[in-house]
């Protein structure tokens, strides 16, 4: 029986990767204490020490791939749904179209938000915490906030909107007059995404990297 | 290195012992025994060696001799059987070409071995090889060994080396069947210049050439030896470039460099020794411990860095540095050496300034090196040091490298401060100021940590990606193909291809 249930794909990539990460932590935690190098354990150097590309690279990266998981998602499910009613019912076709449409534009926000990002990461010449400098810091730091902001609302965003799209379009193959209401709530779904663009921008309007 | 020369020097005592050829009988039978185990395992390792050339002249009956197996390295026993063999049965004029250095590597490089014969420097070399009746390549010969060539050449001639050139052997009578040994010293040059090297070499080879055209014309039959006393390149070993800390570098260029180096980390290996840390006593008890391997300071005046070596004068057996004005107490320590005539300063003054105190966010007291300053003639040059150099307070601080200039841990307080003038290196730097029991220091809190900020970095970033490597391997798991209207019982599917 234990087999049949360590059988599942799932059940074994899960327990493995959970057993390792609390495995670690564990030893490491345990390291620590017998040999008394508590004090080794700093957070501040690891935060003073990485370099502040690492986390303005990292945000960069995020906001596109995160927003365009969202967007994918959101289609995959509302384009699976648009095909499978549109065999019984083609007139949905044409309209769902829009669904689609919000969904995309998730993924352009994401886009958007990258490119306002990147183009804020300058070089600077610095390798101590002393001439790297504060403002360089704040920088790496609200670029990788940026970029994690925007893309987990765009993520989502885009799952949200999906899950209603395919909704109004099996609603709407059955009875064309539901479409135009889900699609207020579709409309509102779409909004959350823009608000973690927004807040992104605000993030992201005072740095600025560089000598 | 040394331990590898030491131990290369040793087996080849320890061979000749062995064979009887020196009165080495000093040494006992278990160390010769342990010798002759060492230089059993080391002989594969002593990776310095010479290639030995020996030819004779046109006309000589050929010489029996196998060649060596490829990779062998040849030592002393070997090499005289093979000299043995050569100098019974063959001529007995020898003339031995002894360069100062030689590799394998120089016939490589210049020899013309990639296809462009033209452009080979070793063309009498070549000449003389084709055309002698028995030559034989011993590509490597252990360097020790090789430097014993004209020891037994000589023992087995019953006659002295006669050390000359082209122009005083044309001048010289030779007879076939008296026996005669005639050396020529060749010059390798300082250093791994390039293009003097190929031009040394190609000077060496016309040597070689005349040598070989007096000898012809004096119509006398010859053996010839060419080869060296020490390598001339040295086979990078592994150890010594990690612990260079640049890598592995394959590009010759960089020869000089790694040479200045490996100079550097010798001395300093010479220069430790054992001996006790600097210990500042308030009345009884032992209150500052610093040691270090070395220590030197540095000041730019007019351009150029004068350097002046601190170490003897303050680490060593027996040395006492004085330590006047030196106090501490249980928050503020103050180790304070004097020093005279340091760079032109009368009196020269090192100072370390450290304070401990409880910091409440790790709850804990922690012990930091505020300030390194330099005080002579008045003027105070202070390096801060508060930013790097800590450690809890019951432990010692220690780190391999403590400077002001390469990967600084210690910077001048203000642009204007006159440490700006001065660089201040230590190595190998132990300090503990506060807790002191006894004079030993206590556990040692090492300024390298486990992982770098470049390993946390990259484990971070790999994490990420674990992470979406973990969901997307979700996603893909859950798809499920479409079973509802699968009949294993039912007829197969059958697509016609015809309409």
């Amino acid at each position: 029986m234990l087999l049949e249930c360590m059988m599942n794909g799932h059940a074994i990539l899960y327990t493995g990767v959970t057993l390792a990460f609390w495995s670690t932590i564990l030893i490491v935690g345990i390291c620590y204490t017998i040999f008394d190098l508590g004090f080794r354990f700093d957070v501040a150097w690891f935060l003073t020490e990485t370099s502040p590309f690492m986390w303005a690279c990292l945000g960069i990266g995020l906001a596109i791939s995160l927003s365009v998981v969202g967007a994918a998602w959101g289609i995959y499910i509302t384009g699976s749904s648009i095909i499978g009613g549109g065999v019984k019912a083609p007139r949905i076709k044409t309209k769902n179209l829009v669904s689609i449409i919000f969904c995309e534009a998730v993924a352009i926000y994401g886009i958007i938000m990258a490119i306002v990002i990147s183009n804020m990461a300058e070089r600077f010449t610095g390798t101590t915490p002393e001439t790297i400098g504060a403002k360089n810091y704040q920088a790496g730091y609200s670029m990788f906030g940026a970029g994690l902001t925007v893309g987990f609302s765009n993520l989502f965003c885009g799952i949200c909107v999906g899950i209603v799209g395919s909704g109004a379009a099996l609603a709407d193959a059955q009875n064309a007059s539901l479409f135009v209401k889900i699609l207020i709530v579709e409309i509102f779904g779409s909004a959350i995404g823009l608000f973690g663009v927004i807040v992104a921008i605000l993030q992201t309007s005072k740095v600025k990297m560089g000598d | 290195m040394t331990l590898l020369y030491v131990t290369c020097r040793l087996s080849g005592l320890v061979k000749m012992a062995t064979t009887g050829t020196m009165q080495l009988r000093r040494i006992s039978a278990s160390l010769a025994f342990f010798l002759g185990l060492l230089s059993v395992l080391k002989t594969g390792n002593c990776d310095e060696q010479v290639p030995l050339i020996l030819w004779t002249s046109e006309g000589v009956p050929t010489l029996d001799q196998s060649p060596p197996v490829a990779g062998h390295i040849m030592e002393q026993e070997q090499l005289s059987s093979y000299l043995e063999k050569a100098l019974n049965e063959g001529p007995k004029n020898v003339v031995l070409f002894l360069q100062d250095k030689m590799s394998i590597e120089d016939f490589t490089m210049y020899g013309g071995a990639f296809g462009n014969k033209q452009d080979s420097v070793f063309p009498n070399l070549e000449g003389a090889l084709r055309s002698s009746s028995s030559p034989l390549v011993l590509p490597a010969v252990s360097w020790p060994a090789s430097n014993a060539v004209i020891g037994q050449l000589q023992d087995q001639l019953e006659t002295s080396p006669l050390y000359m050139d082209p122009e005083t052997l044309s001048q010289l009578r030779l007879n076939a069947s008296s026996p005669a040994l005639l050396v020529f010293r060749l010059p390798y040059g300082i250093g791994a210049d390039l293009m003097s090297a190929k031009e040394i070499l190609s000077g060496n080879d016309e040597v070689i050439g005349q040598v070989m055209s007096t000898m012809k014309s004096q119509s006398v039959p010859y053996t010839a030896i060419y080869t060296a006393l020490r390598p001339s390149r040295e086979a990078a070993s592994l150890s010594m470039e990690a612990g260079l800390g640049g890598g592995r570098s394959l590009l010759q260029y960089r020869y000089r460099e790694r040479e200045r180096e490996r100079e550097r980390q010798r001395k300093l290996q010479e220069r430790a020794g054992v001996y006790g840390p600097v210990e500042f006593k308030e009345g009884e008890e032992t209150c500052i411990l610093l040691w270090a391997k070395s220590l030197s300071v540095k000041i730019l005046r007019s351009g150029r860095w004068e350097e002046h070596d601190l170490t003897p004068s303050t680490f060593g057996e027996g040395v006492s540095p004085k330590l006047q004005g030196s106090n501490c107490d249980k928050s503020k320590a103050r180790l304070v050496l004097n020093y005279e005539n340091v760079l032109g300063h009368r009196s020269f003054k090192l100072i370390f300034a450290m304070s401990q105190r409880h910091y409440r966010v790790s709850a804990r007291r922690w012990f930091t090196l505020d300030a390194v300053e330099l005080e002579y003639d008045g003027t105070k040059a202070t390096f801060n040091g508060s930013r790097n150099i800590y450690a809890p307070a019951e432990y010692s601080y220690r780190c391999e490298s403590v400077t002001s200039f390469r990967w600084p841990l210690l910077v001048p307080r203000s642009s204007k401060d006159p440490a700006n003038q001065w660089r201040v290196s230590f190595e190998d730097f132990q300090i503990q100021g506060f807790n002191v029991s006894g004079s030993e220091f206590s556990y040692a809190s090492d300024c390298a940590g486990f992982f770098s900020p470049g390993i946390w970095m990259g484990l971070m970033t790999s994490l990420l990606m674990v992470l979406v490597l973990t969901y997307g391997l979700h996603m893909i798991m859950q798809l499920r193909t479409m079973d509802r209207f699968d009949d294993p019982k039912g007829p197969a599917i059958s697509v016609p291809q015809t309409e």
